[in-house]
């Protein structure tokens, strides 16, 4: 376990390296600073400290794709993961007569050479696959966030090795709560440059947050991010995939109430891109698309109560 | 005890007990009913010692971690014995009590409490009092023998069945805002006190007007110091918010699965439903951290607001959703469980007003956490 004082350098190194670097600069620091065996030795602790910091900076990494080529038990064939596609939690792959065929989404880590897991659903189990990238069927996508530099997978996959059946839900879950602290991280940024603003603006002789309207668009943003935090940290300590979920479905509708509150608070500056709320916007969008859209998982959540009459698993106090 | 031993103790014992401790009424049943089961279920459960636990050995507990008193309140709830709007006020008064009255009082007083042989009301707002705590005017005076206490207080919850009063009096000058309010003790059945009963939406009279004419408090019935009353009440406040609130966490998550089970197939929106079983799953996560925090011995704050937010807005989401899924039992149901479902539709509205309205909270954590200064 990561504790204490450890726990604090830890997660002071991560807050600088996403601070000063993102994307593979911001990898090769994370290699350095010794993550990924973090993530062998303190998944929770890891993936709490890293993905919360990489939000609030707005950072890139393949911290996403290694967290889930390690909750699929092979770290070493590949590190990167084909996402499904957007909106989904499903696998992206597919068997068709045999044949692997991938809908899905890329992240920056699928690099033009190299090798990346497909996870297919065969029957009632799913089944991963290793692929050379190259001969993924890829289109690069600019779309509402083009710093995460993604890419559309979609067609048959040539020459893909099985490596057995994954348990896809699992490795879903904890991708889940990855995206959920770095929608935290990213909401409380937010909340940061809106409160700051309000301070400084003045308007009628005052700053603007001595006014109530400003004042509890702040305070119900607070609310909302300390119920997804609430809601992630139940789902670790549970260990149920369905929490995660529940989670990650929460932490995004908190980011898009904190986008709202915070660019309205922000107003006119806030909707430009010489302020930097505009990049933290576009990078919710897109994560909350990652690994399940909150309209998806919540429409699930509702038709698993339904289905089997019964509420998800309390977290005992 | 650990809690997990207690647990299993105090589930086994609500098993082995439930023919004595089931309430005898269907659906909601009257006030009178209600209090009735709630002091039978108290008397059951401190006889049997359950209730003692998680409280100081002083006041007559047995000691242990506050946690072990949230999990009997949970279990009493989940099972659907005690309604926990009413059988929370001893969470919300007896630390406090314990804390800043004089130690041979809370050793004298918390039992019976505890037992469910009294009732405690809590005398803070006042017709001109409000979510402006600070501005009351219950005068308490000096005299040679003890406090006089003349004025008025409202919406004080229980307090016709109540034998004890926790009372803000204002004891300093008219102007002396928080710094001239003093806390007291005070016997309902003092010479003095008329209390009139006020009939809410949901046709109870839970909460009444309560008017003091020159009563009269021995000095040894205060809480705290003269003048040091704000004190008393902003640790008061921090309970109101946080641990009363878990038991209401178990009530939805109750009244959740009640509802799934109550609807025709079809009826329930698959996404509405998944909302609401995020918003009340999310206010009993960020509760449960609460109850943890304060048996760690972390300090209850402002941060409670956001626990009391959180609860407003996951039982009012709660309560829409019974309301559109049972729209017939809510409006015209005339069976016992029909009257339960509109009662607990009706009283959901009022969870952004009673315990600090919605927008006081707000107001809290605007300047207390996120460091946004005063509104003025």
């Amino acid at each position: 376990m990561i504790e204490g004082e450890e726990r604090e350098l830890f997660d002071r190194s991560l807050e600088r390296a996403t601070a000063d670097h993102t994307g593979a600069a911001l990898d090769a620091v994370l290699r350095e600073l010794g993550w990924r065996e973090a993530l062998a030795h303190d998944l929770r602790a890891a993936v709490a400290l890293l993905f919360a910091r990489q939000g609030a900076a707005n950072a890139t990494s393949g911290a996403l794709d290694q967290v889930l080529t390690n909750a699929l038990g092979d770290t070493a064939v590949a590190n990167a993961v084909v996402l499904p596609p957007i909106g989904r939690c499903c696998p992206p792959g597919s068997l068709v007569d045999s044949r692997l065929r991938v809908r899905g989404i890329g992240t920056a880590s699928i690099q033009p050479s190299g090798t990346a897991l497909v996870v297919a659903r065969s029957g009632h189990s799913d089944l991963a696959f290793v692929v050379e990238t190259g001969s993924l069927p890829r289109h690069a996508i600019d779309g509402v966030d083009p710093t995460l530099g993604l890419t559309r997978i979609e067609g048959e996959v040539a020459g893909a090795t099985e490596i057995g059946a994954v348990d896809w839900r699992a490795a879903v879950a904890i991708g889940q709560l990855a995206l959920g602290h770095e929608l935290v991280g990213a909401s409380r940024r937010m909340l940061e440059l809106a409160c700051e603003h309000s301070l400084e603006r003045v308007q009628f002789d005052r700053p603007i947050a001595k006014f109530q309207a400003i004042r509890h668009r702040l305070a119900d943003t607070l609310v909302a991010i300390e119920a997804a935090d609430a809601l992630l940290e139940a789902a670790w300590l549970d260990g149920v995939a369905q929490s995660a979920a529940m989670a990650k479905a929460t932490a995004a509708r908190s980011a898009r109430a904190a986008a709202r509150h915070c660019q309205q608070v922000l107003a006119g500056t806030g909707f430009t891109t010489e302020h930097p709320l505009h990049r933290y916007i576009r990078r919710i969008l897109v994560l909350e698309q990652f690994l399940g859209s909150t309209r998806t998982l919540t429409t699930e959540l509702g038709n698993d109560i339904l289905e089997h009459g019964q509420l998800p698993s309390l977290l005992p106090l | 005890m650990e809690l997990e031993a207690f647990r299993k103790s105090v589930d086994d014992w609500l098993d082995d007990a439930a023919h004595e401790l089931d309430p005898a009424f269907a659906g909601r049943g009257t006030l009178e009913q209600r209090m009735a089961q709630i002091a039978k279920v108290r008397r059951l459960a401190f006889d049997a010692g359950w209730a003692r636990w998680g409280w100081p050995e002083a006041i007559g507990g047995l000691g242990g971690s506050t946690l072990l008193r949230a999990y009997l309140s949970e279990a009493v709830t989940i099972r659907d014995l005690v309604e926990p709007g009413l059988y929370s006020m001893p969470e919300v008064l007896g630390p406090s009590v314990i804390a800043f009255g004089r130690p041979e009082l809370s050793s004298q007083m918390l039992p019976p409490l505890l037992r469910g042989d009294e009732v405690w009301c809590q005398g803070f707002s006042e017709p001109g009092t409000g979510s402006n705590l600070a501005s009351l005017t219950c005068k308490a005076l000096r005299s040679h023998d003890g406090w006089r206490v003349t004025g008025q207080k409202v919406w004080t919850s229980l307090s016709q069945y109540a034998n004890r009063c926790v009372l803000l009096t204002r004891s300093g000058p008219v102007d002396s805002a928080h710094r001239g309010i003093t806390a007291l003790f005070v016997d309902m059945d003092s010479p003095g006190i008329t209390v009139r009963p006020i009939e809410t939406m949901d046709g109870e009279q839970e909460f009444s007007e309560v008017f003091f004419d020159d009563v009269s408090v021995p000095f040894e019935r205060t809480l705290g110091e003269e003048g040091k009353g704000w004190d008393f009440a902003m640790d008061v406040l921090p309970y109101e918010r946080s641990t009363a609130l878990w038991q209401r966490a178990a009530l939805l998550v109750r009244r959740l699965g009640d509802l799934v089970a109550a609807s025709e197939p079809g009826a329930l929106d698959p996404t509405e439903l998944g909302e609401v079983t995020q918003l009340v799953y999310a206010f009993r996560a960020r509760s449960r951290a609460t109850q943890h925090r304060m048996a760690m011995g972390g300090e209850l704050g402002p941060e409670t607001s956001i626990d009391k937010v959180l609860l407003a807005a996951s039982e009012q989401a709660l309560f829409d959703l019974v309301e559109e899924t049972l729209s017939e039992q809510v409006t015209v149901g005339d069976d016992p469980d029909s009257d339960r479902w509109r009662g607990e539709f009706i009283y959901s509205r009022a969870a952004t007003i009673y315990g600090g309205t919605a927008e006081i909270q707000r107001n809290i954590i605007a300047r207390r956490m996120l460091g946004l200064g005063a509104d003025r």
